[in-house]
């Protein structure tokens, strides 16, 4: 069976995966939309990795159901996988090829007849053209993880895993990365991403999920979990020490030249703030707003959940 | 099937031990030649079931040479694949355990094939070429290829470290090997271990290549029945391993 459009890219019920003395996964649910990006958040440990190896056939499931791409693995696990792709964590290589071979054979895993253009795409898109024909021994190690990215994707998948694509490489890989996922999102693929880069998720990510010892703690959508949970922070310097107006929130520094407000839901908006400061006639020399950052709110899950 | 993702991999394993000719091809057959060189200069003149012994040790050396490489080749590549993390990507693949069988023990098998014959080849230095039954021999040593391309796989599966994976040559196939007829007939055995031997597939692959190349009738005609079945066995095994996911998937 086809996956057709409404149906779920994945869906997963009361997943749950126990090892002898841990339970990495406990009864996770979760259902995810064709072509959307879906951030998965966490801490280490929380059971990200194991979700996706069981999804894509790397962990064994103590029980539970998954159905990918419209087929239940417990069915049939092989054929949806056709159209799956994953970018793993941990880089590996094999040093008897080239790039260009690494992707055919990568072509072929997945049942696809050799496509050069395709593989010339893929290689010109993660900027590895230049080093295509060079052995994957040779590469650096940001080409090589350029190369995770492309074999994941090499075959044209209609859902791919990308398990903290942009750990520890540089700042132009994880633009280009960027970049890349948009324009997957925008050829209809459905990303799941996971990632120690929150920033990255604010970028990319339609949906948030959060996820601590093996439970999803959440599920929004990034936009209305940062207005709901986010917290926007104002920051004002001042000239010269300053006392604030009776009745105004945020901590005035003990010097009286520093001042910090903390936006949260229902409360009053840092612009309100701002504004009352102004019309106090307070000496403001400098202000700085920053925007909600999920950071702050898996932080803030984190916390109430464990508490 | 994806029959597509199973002629990827063969083409892969194929490609992967043609990269290092000197490793896999040559090597193998310099040190198998050795074994010409020296038990042919040492027994020279002396017929064994009325054969030449050089001409009478060539099925042996030649099964060495398959059933050797067939294991290095399963084993090795697929422990190699655990070991630099490109297990992932065959796991991920729609690849089941008919896909990986197949491309990894086919592979051996043509490895094994291959050595096995430039090793014939380079026994034609010593003796005259002898091929008493072509399909008979093909069929023998397709069998001993295969049999041993499923013990590598296996033995990869179940290592956790490369000293895990010689376990089996050194402590299973040599002996086996030895006590097997490559050198001697078996009938030159004491009698324990004669009797011992009939459970020995390895003097039933060795037989049957002498009955096929040299036409020296093989001491029992169930050995090539027997040979079938612990293929067949050896791969259901390995099938079930790869299927329960063992030491591959957590």
């Amino acid at each position: 069976m086809a996956a057709s459009p409404e149906l779920p890219a994945l869906e997963v019920d009361s997943l749950v995966k126990r090892y002898p003395s841990l339970t990495a996964l406990d009864g996770v649910s979760l259902s995810i939309a064709p072509g959307e990006i879906f951030a998965l958040l966490g801490p280490n440990g929380a059971g990200k990795t194991t979700l996706i190896g069981v999804v894509c056939g790397l962990v064994k499931k103590t029980s539970g159901r998954v159905r990918l791409l419209g087929h239940d693995l417990d069915v049939d696990a092989l054929a949806p996988r056709r159209d799956v792709g994953l970018v793993p964590q941990e880089v590996n290589f094999d040093p008897f090829f080239t790039a260009r071979e690494t992707l055919r054979i990568q072509q072929g895993y997945y049942g696809r007849p050799r496509d050069e253009a395709r593989i010339a795409q893929v290689l010109e898109a993660l900027r590895l053209t230049s080093k295509a024909d060079a052995p994957t021994r040779a590469l650096s190690g940001g080409m090589k993880r350029r190369l995770l990215i492309a074999k994941a994707l090499v075959h044209r998948p209609k859902l791919v895993f990308l398990d903290e694509p942009t750990a520890g490489v540089d700042v132009e890989l994880r633009r280009d990365l960027w970049d890349y996922v948009r324009q997957l999102r925008a050829e209809g693929t459905t990303v799941v991403l996971t990632t120690h880069y929150l920033e990255e998720a604010e970028q990319l990510a339609d949906r948030v999920g959060i996820i601590d010892r093996g439970r999803l703690l959440l599920v929004e959508e990034k936009s209305r979990l940062l207005a709901r949970l986010g917290e926007r922070r104002l920051d004002v310097r001042f000239r010269e020490k300053t006392a604030l107006p009776v009745g105004l929130e945020g901590t005035l520094a003990d010097d009286g030249r520093a001042f910090s407000y903390v936006e949260r839901a229902g409360a009053r908006t840092a612009t309100e703030v701002l504004e009352a400061l102004y019309a106090a006639h307070l000496p403001v020399a400098d202000v700085t707003m920053a925007p909600p950052r999920l950071e702050d709110v898996m932080l803030r899950v984190l916390k109430e959940t464990r508490a | 099937m994806n029959v597509i993702g199973t002629r990827t991999l063969l083409e892969k394993e194929v490609r992967r031990f043609l990269r290092v000719p000197g490793q896999t091809i040559l090597q193998p057959v310099v040190s198998t030649t050795l074994y010409f060189v020296v038990f042919g200069a040492m027994q020279q003149g002396r017929l064994v079931e009325g054969v030449p012994y050089v001409a009478y040790i060539v099925p042996g050396l030649v099964f060495l040479s398959v059933a050797n490489n067939a294991f290095l080749n399963a084993s090795s590549s697929f422990f190699i694949c655990k070991i630099q993390g490109t297990m992932v990507d065959i796991l991920v693949a729609p690849l089941g355990p008919l896909e990986l069988l197949t491309g990894f023990i086919l592979g051996g098998v043509v490895r094994g094939l291959l050595v096995g014959a430039l090793t014939w080849g380079a026994s034609m230095l010593f003796t005259a070429p002898h091929l008493a039954h072509p399909l008979w021999t093909l069929l023998i040593v397709s069998l001993s290829a295969w049999v041993f391309a499923v013990f590598g796989f296996m033995a990869a599966q179940w290592a956790e470290k490369f000293e895990q994976v010689n376990f089996f040559p050194t402590f299973l196939v040599t002996p086996l090997t030895f006590l097997g007829g490559v050198f001697f007939p078996v009938k030159a055995l004491p009698e324990l271990f004669r009797a011992a031997s009939l459970f020995n597939p390895v003097v039933h692959m060795v037989e049957g290549l002498r009955e096929g190349m040299l036409g020296v009738p093989a001491s029992s005609s169930l050995g090539v029945w027997l040979l079938v079945s612990l293929a067949v066995v050896a791969t259901a095994l390995a099938w079930r391993l790869l299927a329960s996911g063992y030491k591959l998937k957590t």
